[in-house]
């Protein structure tokens, strides 16, 4: 092939894939979900009771799937879980291998520059686990000393922000950072509320060997995140969201997985499905 | 897709986490260096040792490091293998960086495993008549192994270790699943921290490249200068 030819083929080749990238750019994502008849959602499923898997039936199940579940039946599409590492959760969604977070996310200013969030569907703070017999009894102890978090979440700029001094130790899950407290290779594991209790209920007889600090160290609203500018997906998210909420079937929600007969035990809920604003 | 832009990750804190990243990648492999080269010149010789038990010890050794993946070593010494100390000395241990400790241990042993082959290999290729001749000269089979098989044979084993050895930096990534801060770690900080995932990866993938390209260009060299094959022609 001639030179000028091979140049004029390549060019040409560069402009189909640069107008194949513009096509894509301006399609609609909800176009897209309805046309592939399947909602990609992307979950941790090793955050109970938010997203885990189900001991017998080995599916992931929880608050969040539910979640999920009600907006793809709206959507009338069927619903697919894609599960997530924590660090992996935003840039899965930016490059489009998920529609939709349901990944225990944590809604706030940073991260608002780059994706965009429904209405906060959970409220936690996030706290602080020791060992029982441990010193210490307030956020200022730990001034200096060894914390265990998750890699990737608000955990670990909370807590420098709470204890400039602490030094953070991240592991890819929760379970791994609990293992890691348990075995004194930290004197605190940092996590959101809802994580904490859940892991110490887990426990059973050996709950005792450990207690939560009181003071947050943040508050946490979490809610399902939506590829930046999609804002047609996001009214029907939130939409549905609304909708739960109205029905009084959010409540229904809360309490199947977070009230008072789950290892939780949440008396109620103290927040509402009806606002999609953060505090910076 | 959102612009690419360096500059937030060039200055300040984000610069920085990534250069101590960096130091600890390097000091990880400097350090398995000095002790994974020791262990694998002993597990060669145990496995071309004329005595059974320790050939049968050192192909066991090899063979079970071989066949476990990097990510799983790292999880063991970090989880599993400390918890069987003593208190006292879990204690101590747990207090100063467990993390680095593991992840050297770790590396330490998986590379020795690989070196040790390579080395093997290097004694195998030096002629039988070397040590034949050491021995008609009065050496004892140590001393023959010692001072006149083995400096051959680490000479025609440079590039391999040394290709090792870059195989050992790469490796140092998969600590960060027991948290030691090396530069994959860091790299993961700064983008949690920045949403700049692609121009983080692409620094990391930079430095990387650089010390790997060094070590490339060494085993070049050695191959070229160090190695018998160049001396016998």
């Amino acid at each position: 092939m001639y030179p000028t030819r091979r140049r004029l083929t390549q060019s040409l080749v560069a402009l189909g894939v640069s107008l194949l990238a513009l096509h894509a750019a301006h399609a609609d994502q909800l176009d897209d979900i309805r046309k592939k008849g399947e909602l990609v959602v992307g979950v941790l499923g090793t955050d109970e009771p938010n997203s885990f898997i189900d001991a017998k039936t080995r599916e992931i199940i929880g608050y969040e799937v539910d979640l999920a579940r009600a907006i793809a039946a709206k959507l009338g599409v069927k619903l697919q879980i894609k599960q997530l590492a924590v660090a992996a959760r935003i840039p899965e969604l930016q490059q489009g291998h998920v529609d939709l977070l349901a990944a225990s996310l944590t809604h706030n200013k940073e991260r608002e520059a780059v994706i965009d969030f429904s209405l906060t569907t959970f409220v936690t703070g996030q706290k602080v686990l020791v060992k029982a017999d441990s010193p210490i009894q307030n956020l200022a102890a730990l001034s200096g000393k060894k914390v265990v978090t998750i890699k990737g979440g608000t955990q670990e700029p909370n807590i420098r922000k709470a204890v400039p001094n602490v030094d953070v130790v991240t592991f890819d899950t929760g379970p791994q950072a609990f293992q890691a407290l348990q075995q004194g290779k930290g004197v605190a594991f940092v996590n959101d509320e809802v994580s904490l209790l859940d892991q110490h209920a887990k426990l059973g007889a050996a709950k005792a060997g450990y207690r939560i600090l009181d003071q947050n160290i943040s508050v946490e609203p979490l809610a399902i995140g939506i590829r930046k500018g999609e804002k047609r997906l996001k009214e029907q998210v939130d939409g549905v969201l609304r909708d739960l909420e109205k029905t009084g079937d959010a409540d229904k929600l809360f309490v199947k997985w977070y009230g008072p007969d789950t290892p939780l035990k949440f008396p109620k809920r103290t927040f509402k499905i009806d606002s999609d604003k953060v505090e910076g | 897709m959102p612009t690419l832009s360096f500059a937030p990750l060039l200055h300040g804190d984000y610069f920085t986490w990534l250069l101590t990243g960096l130091r600890l990648s390097l000091l990880l492999t400097g350090l398995t260096l000095l002790t994974a080269l020791p262990l694998a010149v002993g597990l060669a010789l145990m496995r071309l040792s004329p005595r059974r038990p320790l050939r049968v010890v050192g192909e066991a050794y090899v063979e079970a490091v071989r066949c476990v993946p990097l990510l799983v070593h790292m999880l063991f010494w970090y989880f599993g293998m400390p918890e069987l100390l003593p208190a006292g000395l879990k204690e101590r241990l747990y207090a100063g960086n467990i993390e680095v400790i593991s992840a050297w241990a770790a590396l330490t042993l998986y590379t020795a495993a690989y070196m040790s082959e390579d080395i093997r290999s290097g004694v195998r290729a030096v002629p039988a008549e070397q040590m034949h001749a050491a021995m008609a000269l009065g050496f004892s089979p140590r001393a023959a192994m010692r001072l006149v098989v083995l400096p051959q044979a680490l000479r025609i084993t440079l590039p391999p270790l040394l290709s090792q050895t870059l195989n050992l930096w790469k490796n140092t990534s998969v600590a960060t699943v027991i948290g030691a801060a090396e530069l994959m770690y860091q790299a993961q900080r700064v983008e949690s921290a920045t949403f700049r995932g692609f121009e983080t990866f692409a620094l990391v993938t930079v430095a990387y490249l650089s010390v790997s390209l060094v070590l490339t260009g060494l085993a070049q060299w050695a191959q070229h200068r160090v190695s018998p094959a160049r001396g016998g022609r």
